[in-house]
């Protein structure tokens, strides 16, 4: 495998095959984020009630923040190749599912899940796949991570910016599906 | 599982087998072979249906297997057979055309192959499994929902097709970066050949197309294992949600197969005409602009849902339009054919045959963008008939000129010329006898998908003709099939570059060694090879 | 106003002609091109070079636009004529899909799978389903039209001709989408009237052994007879079943000898229909059998 060969310089997507495969997978990606929030714009009217009446939008906001700070913090752990940084990130996309899953869990114990009515479906699809989305990059992370710590020097540059691309993309789908579903109830 | 010995020139020492293999040209022919597979199977299930519709009221099989029968043709033809069968030739053909010793990401390579095989496995499991899916290919909502699709047919149907399009999407990730990056020096993207263009625009075709697939089988199945209520009128939901998710996959699906075959008549028409291909800015271009077009036209499978008059025009409108790009090529391929010197070998037989029927296909195609015309005739046996003209007489033949044309590179012999002929002329007559009469069924009344028809309807004639043509199409495959056994053990030697060809696969062995070339080659035209034969009249683009 | 069968007749004409003529010509240069130019026909002479020739590619790129255009233009008129070309409807009758089988609501008055219209009268068509998508298709009619659940949309009918034209279910529906027949009867303003006021008449209470079969099994749970104490909805209104022409959305013939083997064993006759098969003894059948039919 000939990647551009890097000198401690970061390759650019438009030479290096990985970074440019990650791009492509992640538009790819992107569409299918775009039918399931388009699904839920839909039925946006139908659920807006019970969306309105039951999702905590102050304790989101919070967990929210925790993601797209992890985003700076791998930006940061890119820039510098550091473990640390990286580990931050880690925790911060951790403290971001744990927030999602209580928040499962809350709305689930009041009856609402992805077969109760037309919002938990629409509700649960979009953040579940998020979510899942969220736990794959935790996985990459932690691949990463494991790797730079056993030898940091076998680590290829491209291997961090193809993850970084990866979670900026999950952060990216994030503040998407955020406006969607929770600014959307205060509109 | 036993070495691999044909297909890749490979030391026995260093042979590995078909399971472990990451050799794009080894992956191009599991493909290839994949599709061959499913392809008869889709064939013999396509003979069932055929034979229950001979005659009327017949109940040569009972409607619950028949309904098992065309859903399961469809998914077999389109996703298991003609696109396994594109993306190994894609996968065989695109290094050895831009000069690249495999494509850039040889395990993902397998891991698609492997994926859309499984995936395959998973829908044919069905059967097995209490039944296979009876809802037809596209699956509409709310029938394909648990309460009118309680067995698991279904279930098998969104599994198998999401695992197949996680492969295929895979693939076109692969083939993509493969074209961008990895062409061999002086192979600027306005020299590749047709063939490597068509893949690189399918390749984006599936990757904006099949996501939205998924997302479609994503909800389906909240709604059937979850309880979810996406396409459930009762629940609020829309049962034409799901239609726009599938054709806006559905509609690109059919450029997915029939641009690549597009691109290997583009191949052979040049070669055996002896001439550059005419208009080759124009040939890349207007798949660009199909491709573009591709993505608005989906609803004009919709015209009949009462969208409104408003979107039924617009979508008319963007339908249209994609016959000009359409058009363009086949102008194109004829004059290419124009003053050349046509030698009209079995592959040229089928690149002509691709024409001919393709035009059919395209102008009944027309005929379905415009909107009183489809109310009349949408999901009749017109139907059936344009969409196989399209992906029969257009696409299989693309991939027929195909394998005749590449199968001594593939395998370092000829496939048998005298009986390409028989399977020409076989193929040719069964496939009209077939087809032909499909349009006049559906325009006097016959909806698709019935297992049967009242006798008072009259429709028995046409329809045992078609029976009878696709009888004989059963013959035409089975002398292919001869034909590949007997070429395989005892065809003439090809050599390196038995057509006199122009582009840089013929300018390795045949079969090609690991690497594909001794070294790196460098270019300077669109048709490298004619330049090294010809250096008196070398091309100068 | 031109009945839309006839539009559509007009614009399929005039496309065919054009697309025949495309056809041929394009055949036809395909057809020139093997024949004039095989090398076989060539024994000396190198194949020309040329590979490009900018105008000709505008050429043909433009004149399939240009025939597009006027297709298109063709295509907005005649949608507008089948829409119903700003005539407003006489009469509406709404029309449900169910597995497999359709009815007909004339303000409330039901009948199933035979669709009587008046002749020279504008009619919209309200078309729903209950279950799954169905499409009401009659082609001698013209245009079809999907019946979606949770969605009524509006078909166009208008007929010169008296008579009866066949049709049937277009999308496919489930196991008996083949056998989920129409019937329309276009007939004379006053033949019409006679038969609606006489489908909104109920059955008088017969009190014979068919009715009492009728009445005691579960034909009630499904099935409506106006008149009688049978008031199910989920299958055909049968009050006026014995004028029907068909049985079963066009499965078999109505009369008594087939209206006995149905209600034997429906299941025989449409495999997977929603019907059972009820037991019942030889006698109950004649007598039902003759019952239904006698309900005219």
């Amino acid at each position: 495998m000939s990647d551009v060969l890097s000198l401690g310089r970061s390759p650019k997507i438009v030479q290096d095959r990985i970074l440019l495969g990650v791009a492509i997978f992640i538009a790819s990606e992107s569409v299918f984020f775009l039918a399931i929030v388009l699904a839920y714009v839909a039925y946006r009217d139908a659920g807006l009630a019970t969306a309105r009446a039951n999702l905590d939008f102050a304790r989101t906001a919070v967990f929210s923040v925790a993601l797209f700070a992890s985003s700076a913090t791998m930006a940061f752990a890119t820039g510098t190749r550091s473990g640390r940084w990286l580990a931050a990130t880690i925790a911060l996309g951790a403290i971001f599912l744990i927030g999602q899953g209580s928040e499962y869990a809350r709305l689930l114990s009041e009856g609402i899940g992805p077969g109760s009515a037309l919002f938990g479906t629409t509700f649960f699809t979009l953040t579940g796949l998020h979510g899942l989305h969220v736990l794959a990059g935790l996985v990459a992370l932690a691949a990463l991570f494991s790797a730079n710590r056993r030898r940091a020097a076998a680590v290829r540059p491209v291997a961090w910016e193809a993850v970084a691309l990866y979670w900026h993309f999950v952060d990216a789908v994030w503040v998407v599906v955020f406006t969607v579903v929770y600014i959307g109830t205060l509109l | 599982m036993t070495a691999v010995p044909l297909w890749v020139r490979r030391p026995a020492g260093e042979r590995v087998g078909w399971l472990r293999t990451v050799d794009h040209k080894a992956i191009g022919v599991l493909y290839i072979g994949m599709g061959v597979a499913f392809f008869a199977i889709g064939g013999l299930e396509a003979l069932l249906l055929r034979a229950q519709l001979a005659t009327p009221e017949a109940s040569l099989v009972d409607p619950e297997v028949f309904n098992q029968a065309f859903t399961v043709h469809g998914v077999t033809m389109i996703l298991l057979a003609v696109v396994p069968l594109l993306v190994g030739f894609a996968n065989y053909l695109v290094p050895l055309m831009i000069g690249a010793p495999d494509v850039a990401f040889p395990r993902l390579n397998a891991l698609s192959f492997w994926l859309s095989l499984v995936g395959g496995i998973v829908l044919y499991f069905s059967f097995l499994a209490g039944g296979a899916p009876n809802t037809g290919w596209f699956s509409y909502a709310p029938l394909s929902e648990r309460a009118f699709a309680p067995g698991t047919g279904v279930d098998y149907y969104i599994l198998g097709l999401a695992v197949n399009g996680a492969g295929t999407i895979i693939g076109a990730i692969n083939l993509a970066v493969t074209i961008l990056l990895m062409r061999c020096p002086g192979m600027a993207i306005s020299r590749v050949p047709l063939f490597v263009w068509m893949t690189l625009v399918t390749s984006v075709l599936i990757l904006g197309a099949y996501p939205a697939l998924t997302a479609a089988l994503v909800m389906l199945f909240v709604d059937r294992q979850l309880g979810g209520h996406f396409f459930d009128p009762a629940g609020g939901g829309q049962a034409i949600l799901w239609q726009h998710l599938f054709w806006f996959f559905g509609h690109p699906e059919v450029y997915i197969m029939v641009l690549p075959a597009m691109g290997m008549i583009s191949e052979v028409i040049p070669v055996f005409s002896r001439k550059p291909i005419f208009g080759y800015a124009f040939v890349a271009g207007s798949s660009v602009a199909i491709a573009f077009l591709s993505f608005g036209v989906w609803a004009h499978h919709m015209f009949a849902v009462g969208l409104g008059e408003t979107e039924n025009a617009i979508f008319s409108a963007t339908s249209m339009l994609i016959a000009i790009p359409t058009g363009v090529k086949i102008f194109n391929w004829i004059a290419t054919m124009i003053g050349g010197r046509l030698r009209m070998t079995t592959a040229m037989l089928f690149a002509v045959g691709f024409i001919a029927m393709f035009v059919i296909g395209g102008l009944s195609g027309v005929s379905l963008a415009v909107v009183p015309i489809d109310l009349a005739v949408t999901d009749s046996y017109y139907v059936v008939a344009h969409l196989h003209y399209v992906l029969f007489g257009g696409t299989m033949f693309g991939i027929f000129a195909g394998a005749y044309y590449w199968f001594p590179k593939m395998t370092g012999r000829l496939l048998s010329e005298t009986l390409g002929r028989w399977h020409f002329w076989a193929t040719f007559a069964g496939f009209n006898l077939t087809f032909l009469p499909q349009h006049w069924l559906g325009a006097v009344g016959m909806p698709r998908r019935v297992f049967t028809y009242a006798a008072s309807t009259g429709w028995g004639p046409l329809n045992l003709i078609s029976t009878i043509g696709a009888a004989i199409l059963l013959v035409a495959m089975f002398i292919f099939f001869v034909n590949l056994v007997r070429s395989l053990r005892s065809g003439a030697i090809a050599g390196d570059d038995p057509w006199d060809a122009f582009t840089l696969e013929w300018s390795t062995t045949s079969p090609p060694p690991p690497e594909n070339f001794a070294s790196i080659p460098a270019v300077k035209s669109r048709r490298p090879l004619w330049d090294r034969k010809h250096p008196e009249a070398r091309d100068t683009g | 106003m031109r009945p839309p069968a006839e539009a559509i007749g007009t614009l399929s004409l005039i496309v065919g002609v054009i697309a025949l003529l495309i056809f041929i010509g394009v055949e036809g240069a395909l057809v020139y091109a093997v024949w004039r130019y095989r090398a076989s026909r060539h024994v000396a002479g190198e194949a020309a070079t040329f590979e490009q020739n900018r105008r000709l590619e505008i050429a043909w790129t433009a004149a399939p636009a240009l025939i597009l255009a006027v297709v298109f233009v063709l295509t907005l008129g005649a949608m507008a004529e089948i829409n119903g070309a700003g005539v407003a409807p006489a009469m509406r009758i709404t029309a449900t899909g169910h597995q497999w089988w359709w009815e007909f609501s004339y303000s409330g008055v039901k009948t199933a799978n035979e669709l009587h219209i008046p002749i020279d009268t504008p009619v919209e068509l309200e078309v729903t389903s209950v279950d799954v998508i169905h499409s009401f298709w009659v082609p001698e009619l013209g245009p079809k039209m999907d019946l979606l659940p949770g969605k009524t949309n509006r078909l166009r009918l208008f007929v010169h001709r008296a008579g009866s034209y066949d049709g049937q279910c277009a999308e496919f529906c489930g196991v008996e989408h083949a056998w989920m027949r129409i019937r329309v009867v276009a007939e004379t303003q006053t033949e019409f009237d006679h038969w609606l006021s006489g489908q909104g008449l109920p059955t008088p209470a017969q009190g014979n052994a068919g009715e009492r079969v009728f009445l005691s099994n579960i034909c009630v749970s499904c099935h409506t007879i106006r008149g009688t104490a049978a008031v199910g909805t989920a299958g055909p209104d049968l009050t006026h079943v014995g004028a029907r022409a068909m049985i079963g959305a066009g499965a078999l013939a109505n009369d008594t000898a087939r209206m006995r083997a149905w209600l034997a064993d429906p299941q025989r006759y449409k495999p997977g229909s929603l019907m059972p098969r009820v037991p019942l003894s030889d006698a109950d059948l004649d007598a039902l059998a003759a019952y239904l039919v006698s309900l005219k």
